[in-house]
């Protein structure tokens, strides 16, 4: 049985991925599953998929904890969190970069597969979603489905979903991407701080969890735990805000869903908390004069 | 015959679309919400001939499905965690004037606080509203499952409502190869709904009127009647199931490896596959364990249970949810079933609120049963499987 972690944001199609996976396998006549983080989805936040392949009927009901394959559908999450992370020894990392695998650099060296994925859908179908492109990268790091599995498995699950001419144009990305995959042994770089997390055993554990703002050693939790925890960080685009167009009418701060927009001291201008904005474009949308455009970061 | 990797949640609309429900009364709420979205989809595409309603709330959907139920047609919904809740009210209702509802529940955590994950605390407090409630393993099993409701539910010696309860995410969310045979097979097993109410003016009917005394205690007495009665049932549709599909569940429970079994787990849901494993294992090693997985609830196995209580030396019961200082529903129901038997029964809680329960977790539940066994005694009735801050 192998076991593969994906990495993606929420709305980039890690799920789609997983379950696309799995349909491969199983038109090898392998068992496959493929299965969400069991939690809430949130767009542009980073989101875990899962998937378990083996020659017979799968037991294992468990999240996956050690994979033999992680695969990361965008550029910039290493730098966010450890993505080798568990990783079993011998394991390999398959990544969405520019970088050839030895430059690549990740906490521990590992093998590594690397493909520039969203150059890829790009080129192929001119948008930058890279869950199809991944997987031809990961039939050929991994040698462990052909590239046609790959092919179908894309069909089988965005196919329905998006329609059969889209599909088609995903499994083109992923052959694509298999031709273009490289691999080789990473570079061990800097290590990231392995996020905490607050867990008191029943003693300590507030009556119904009802938090004051108190200081634990995986930082501030209850109330205000927010000024620690950047939600910024999940944005890909960027709001840019034209004051000269700007009329004022406050539109975009009484919409924000995340109050990160502020309103300046004489009640006109605006201006936006980076440390919170997810760059969800709402502010851009309800601007009636076009002030605010959504730019990638 | 078509083999697809579906969620769990496909798999139960799918059943319900072969099944040629005729109403769907749709709420939404996760992880359940795919399931009637799938079904919408397919009355949208032509291939299901059903009146999708879509409800206000699910009190509002309960009541829409006992109505439309007491036309005469085959009725459909989903529901899970506070979904449920809300409709307690009217599931009495389609229990006691005796209408066969189909309903998948996603079993969710009941707030607060707000969850999204497995725990049985929604459904297990619905035992005495008159429900059926088989729990299931896997998403093959979904399917079959929702097939052979509706012929145990609509049976004339039966004619009780009955849910079908998938594990939140663990299977709603997951992917895995399922046999989604269609139509045609699916007529072979289950045939057209004959309804014995009806409300039709040509032909009226008086159905949940205002009761006095003098009939209620005899109504109350016929549903548990038809409840001991679908035990028999569900035993054969159990197995015309497995001569038509070829998958066999066992019927009220699923005995695995019990044969000169010492010590067994009782499980419900997907905790059972683990537990396979754990014995597969330990059969290796030379230990005498054995797996029981309790697949209805409702009706109750009690002399399955005790037939097993016979021949092993413990009992282990494992519960998702906690009947506050009496141990799991599922062990309470155990000890009232093995009253009189002197032999250990230790109730293990786990995976409360969706934390998986892993490998180590159910290896620990086996080797506290064989220490139990070998000492004729358990030091504890109750654990609480990892636990920050409690012995277990």
């Amino acid at each position: 049985m192998f076991e593969v972690r994906f990495h993606g944001r929420g709305g980039q199609g890690a799920v789609m991925a997983a379950q696309a996976l799995a349909s491969a396998a199983f038109r090898e006549d392998k068992y496959a599953v493929a299965f969400p983080f069991f939690g809430a989805e949130r767009r542009g936040a980073p989101v875990l998929a899962f998937a378990r392949v083996h020659d017979t009927k799968i037991y294992e009901k468990t999240q996956v904890y050690t994979p033999d394959y992680v695969v990361v559908l965008d550029d910039k999450l290493p730098q966010l969190v450890d993505v080798t992370a568990g990783l079993k020894e011998g394991g390999m990392v398959i990544l969405n970069t520019r970088e050839q695998p030895d430059e690549v650099e990740l906490p521990t060296a590992v093998r590594c597969g690397a493909v520039d994925a969203t150059g890829v859908a790009l080129e192929v179908f001119g948008q930058p979603i890279t869950n199809s492109a991944i997987l031809g990268a990961f039939a050929k790091a991994t040698g462990e489905l052909s590239i046609e599995a790959v092919e179908q498995g894309i069909r089988d699950i965005f196919g329905p979903r998006i329609g059969e001419k889209k599909a088609e144009k995903n499994a083109e990305a992923a052959r694509v991407a298999y031709e273009r995959t490289e691999a080789g042994t990473c570079k061990a770089g800097k290590a990231l701080d392995a996020s905490k997390k607050w867990l008191p055993d029943v003693h300590d554990q507030p009556m119904g969890l009802a938090t004051r703002k108190t200081e634990t050693e995986a930082g501030l939790v209850g109330i205000g735990s927010f000024c620690e925890n950047k939600t910024g960080s999940w944005r890909t685009f960027k709001p840019e805000y034209d004051a000269d167009k700007c009329i004022m009418c406050q539109q975009c701060w009484f919409y924000c869903p995340d109050a990160a927009i502020k309103r300046n001291d004489e009640r006109s201008l605006v201006s936006w908390d980076f440390d919170y904005c997810k760059g969800c474009g709402i502010c851009a949308s309800v601007c009636p004069v076009d002030a605010i455009k959504m730019e990638r970061e | 015959m078509v083999k697809r990797v579906v969620t769990g949640n496909y798999a139960a609309a799918h059943g319900a679309k072969i099944s040629r429900a005729e109403f769907v009364a749709a709420y939404p709420i996760t992880p359940q919400t795919f399931i009637v979205e799938h079904i919408s989809e397919f009355v949208n595409d032509g291939e299901m001939d059903c009146d999708f309603v879509r409800m206000e709330s699910e009190h509002s959907a309960m009541s829409a499905m006992v109505s439309a139920a007491a036309t005469g047609v085959r009725t459909f919904t989903a529901t899970a965690s506070q979904g449920l809740a809300l409709m307690h009210e009217i599931l009495f209702i389609g229990a006691a004037i005796r209408l066969p509802l189909v309903m998948p529940v996603v079993n969710r955590t009941v707030a607060a606080p707000i969850g999204i994950w497995a725990e049985y605390n929604d459904t297990m407090p619905q035992r005495d509203t008159g429900w059926m409630q088989v729990y299931v393993e896997d998403n093959q099993e979904v399917l079959d499952m929702v097939l052979q409701a509706y012929r145990i539910a609509e049976n004339r010696d039966v004619l009780l409502p009955m849910m079908v309860n998938l594990d939140a995410f663990i299977l709603s969310h997951t992917v895995e190869p399922v046999d989604l045979y269609g139509y045609e097979e699916a007529d072979k097993f289950l045939p057209k709904y004959e309804p014995h109410v009806h409300l039709l003016p040509e032909d009226p009917m008086a159905i949940g009127t205002f009761t006095p005394p003098e009939y209620i205690q005899e109504l109350r007495y016929q549903t548990d009647a038809a409840m001991e009665a679908s035990k028999k049932v569900i035993g054969e549709v159990n197995k015309e199931f497995a001569d038509l599909f070829g998958r066999d569940y066992g019927g009220l429970i699923e005995e695995y490896r019990t044969d000169d079994a010492e010590v067994v787990l009782v499980t419900l849901g997907t905790v059972t596959s683990t537990a396979r494993k754990v014995v597969d294992d330990l059969r290796e090693e030379g230990k005498a364990v054995g797996l029981v997985k309790l697949r209805f609830f409702r009706p109750y196995p009690t002399d399955e249970l005790r037939a097993i209580a016979d021949r092993v030396k413990a009992v282990g019961i494992y519960d998702r949810s906690i009947a506050f200082n009496n141990g799991g529903p599922s062990f309470i129901e155990a000890k009232s079933a093995l009253y009189g038997y002197t032999i250990p029964i230790v109730n293990f809680l786990a995976g409360i609120g969706g934390r998986d329960v892993f490998y180590s977790d159910v290896k620990l539940m086996f080797e506290t049963l064989l220490e139990a066994a070998s000492k004729g005694e358990a030091e504890k009735d109750v654990i609480w499987m990892s636990t920050r801050g409690v012995d277990a």
